[in-house]
């Protein structure tokens, strides 16, 4: 299978704490690859570092055969590699059909030219917002649409997070965190459907997780994480069985 | 009869008040309520305007017309723009033409220096634009005051009037042609932010970082953003040197151009234009009514009337800022295509899930 995402060596130094210590990984196309690791392990900061929100020290980070190393994140997002965030960061005051509309990939209404011209932007407009409704379904928040993202409850607003993931038409998407503070049936309609994704759309998720018993069952690999290391990596079953996975856990 | 005459006075000067600090107030909307740029120097873009309308459309003319082409422009200004002037009354074309064509000129000024303003410090942090915005507005005031071949410091130039021809009903013309000018800026603003490009700024606004994640290239818009509120800034600056007859660099003043456009908005409520209509009416009306009644006011107050007007807008502000902190109008969604057309999608979504569901089961029966 052919390599998505491949990081390198990656390095990221915060002044005397190293929290990315030579990280290599390869993301494989079309499957869904986890993530895990405790506290402070480097997770956040790998993403941080492969969507450009940080500059690593070294290293070099490989989109779908591009180098995207120190690139912005706005151009990293334009070649189809897309994040959430780990705490949910929705727009405030937009409301949640807004939320998701903001992703749509390349939207004419945008530009500074063609913004006061509605004809030029209508129909698009319109897709896009059947496209959202499509996915606020999904998301069971289909009936919140028109309220501002922060009248949400937090599990609400992580559906929104994930809601413009998926939105944005990404070729890739990075998740930090999805299934925090979601309620396990609504988790499991989460994942399934990010699977449904991953089989019909051919889309490819790094997904950071901690409630692995959620999880388990739609994912293909996995990487395990312990201070700025990959420490384990392989099948699920196997990694979450190796003894050096367990013992950093448990804070050996 | 005398009464009302007087009357009709106050509302036309409340007119040109109103629409010109209307014209600012939304450029900053802009700015701060829609796009989250903490704008400190508005001054910048209006001073410009204003000194553009000081310096060019007096000097095509003499130059057109060869007016006393052995005189200086700023040395003896006022021979020049009277004679200007003459020429301009009895040609209402040139005049017009003269008019849109300096504020094309000013525009273009306000662009060149919305860009100056912002470059320096637009990839860091809002506190640190917000401090190089603050420097540029007073920079510019400044150079205006020590550059005499501008608007002559200290002393100010006379400019050209494209209304003489109107003769008595030159301030009519004028009110008329400024209120249009802001209604146009009024609709293109609105245009602009019920649009995906609206929606887009107040996702910046709201969280910068989620934006860049979601491919929005925030340098560049926020850039775009300054440009496009400058000029329209520059706009203001010029109908205001119209509208006076003359410009002195010491009437644009971070007092009345940066500080008074902020009340407003806060006032009216960020991020809502119809609120800074309002605020702006509020505004304008408060300062038009002290300053119509200050010989009457004057003995029933212990201290000086000019400072009567600073102080009830200190007031308001405070008393908005406890009670109404999102402005008298707070900021409501926007729907770029409208609620009818979406729940029109929404319905068509709902009706065609059924009639999948029926058909689903039927197939099962």
């Amino acid at each position: 299978m052919q390599e998505m995402l491949r990081v390198e060596n990656l390095t990221k130094r915060f002044g005397g704490l190293i929290a990315l210590d030579e990280i290599s990984l390869d993301v494989k196309k079309g499957i869904i690859t986890m993530l895990i690791g405790p506290n402070g392990s480097g997770k956040t900061t790998l993403i941080n570092c492969v969507t450009g929100f940080y500059n690593p020290d070294k290293g070099k980070v490989t989109f779908d055969g591009k180098i995207i190393t120190n690139w912005p994140p706005h151009r990293i997002y334009e070649l189809g590699l897309v994040r959430t965030f780990q705490i949910p960061q929705p727009f405030q005051k937009l409301t949640v059909l807004e939320n998701l509309l903001t992703a749509y990939r390349g939207h004419p209404g945008e530009g500074f030219l063609k913004a006061p011209f509605r004809r030029s932007w209508m129909k698009e407009e319109e897709k896009a917002t059947e496209m959202a409704f499509r996915f606020l379904e999904i998301l069971d928040l289909d009936h919140m649409w028109d309220h501002p993202a922060s009248n949400l409850s937090g599990g609400q607003m992580k559906l929104v997070e994930a809601g413009r993931a998926i939105m944005s038409g990404a070729k890739m998407i990075l998740m930090d965190e999805p299934a925090a503070g979601l309620y396990p049936k609504l988790a499991q309609e989460l994942f399934y459907y990010l699977t449904e994704m991953k089989n019909k759309l051919g889309v490819t998720f790094l997904i950071v997780e901690h409630r692995l018993e959620l999880i388990l069952d739609y994912i293909d690999h996995v990487y395990a994480m312990a201070r700025g290391r990959i420490v384990s990596e392989g099948e699920p079953d196997k990694v979450l069985d190796d003894p050096i996975v367990i013992e950093s856990y448990l804070g050996g | 009869m005398e009464i009302s005459y007087e009357f009709l006075i106050f509302i036309r000067d409340f007119a040109i008040f109103f629409a010109i600090y209307l014209i600012v107030a939304l450029s900053l909307n802009l700015e701060y309520g829609y796009t989250g740029i903490p704008n400190f120097g508005k001054v910048l873009a209006v001073a410009g305007g204003a000194f553009t309308v000081g310096a060019f459309p007096g000097r095509i003319i003499a130059w057109l017309f060869k007016v006393k082409p052995d005189l200086d422009y700023i040395r003896d200004n006022t021979i020049i723009v009277t004679e200007v002037n003459k020429i301009l009354a009895g040609d209402p074309l040139l005049s017009i033409s003269i008019f849109f064509l300096t504020l094309i000129v000013a525009g273009a000024i306000g662009a060149i220096l919305g860009l100056i303003s912002c470059y320096p410090a637009i990839r860091l942090r809002e506190d640190y634009l917000a401090i190089t915005l603050l420097a540029m507005g007073e920079a510019i005031q400044v150079i205006g005051y020590n550059y005499r071949p501008i608007v002559k410091g200290n002393i100010g130039v006379l400019v050209p009037d494209p209304f003489g021809w109107a003769g008595e009903y030159r301030y009519a013309a004028v009110a008329l042609f400024i209120l249009g000018i802001s209604l146009a800026v009024f609709l293109y603003l609105e245009r602009l932010v019920r649009s995906p490009l609206g929606r887009m700024l107040r996702a910046i606004r709201d969280n910068e970082e989620v934006a860049k994640s979601l491919g929005k290239d925030v340098t560049k818009i926020r850039m775009k953003t300054i440009i496009i509120a400058a000029v329209i800034g520059a706009v203001a600056g010029a109908l205001d040197a119209f509208k006076a007859g003359g410009v002195i660099s010491t009437s644009y003043h971070r007092v009345s151009w940066t500080f008074w456009p902020w009340v407003i908005v806060i006032l009216g409520g960020a991020g809502n234009n119809i609120g800074v209509v309002v605020g702006t009416f509020i505004f304008a009306t408060l300062r038009r009514v002290i300053d119509y009644y200050k010989g009457y006011l004057g003995p029933f107050i212990p201290f000086n009337v000019v400072w009567l007007d600073s102080l009830l807008l200190g007031i308001t502000l405070i008393i908005i800022q406890m009670y109404r902190p999102e402005g008298i109008i707070k900021e409501k969604p926007t729907p770029t295509i409208g609620y009818k057309r979406i729940k029109e999608i929404l319905m068509a979504r709902k009706s065609s899930a059924k009639s999948k569901d029926t058909k689903s089961s039927q197939k099962i029966s």
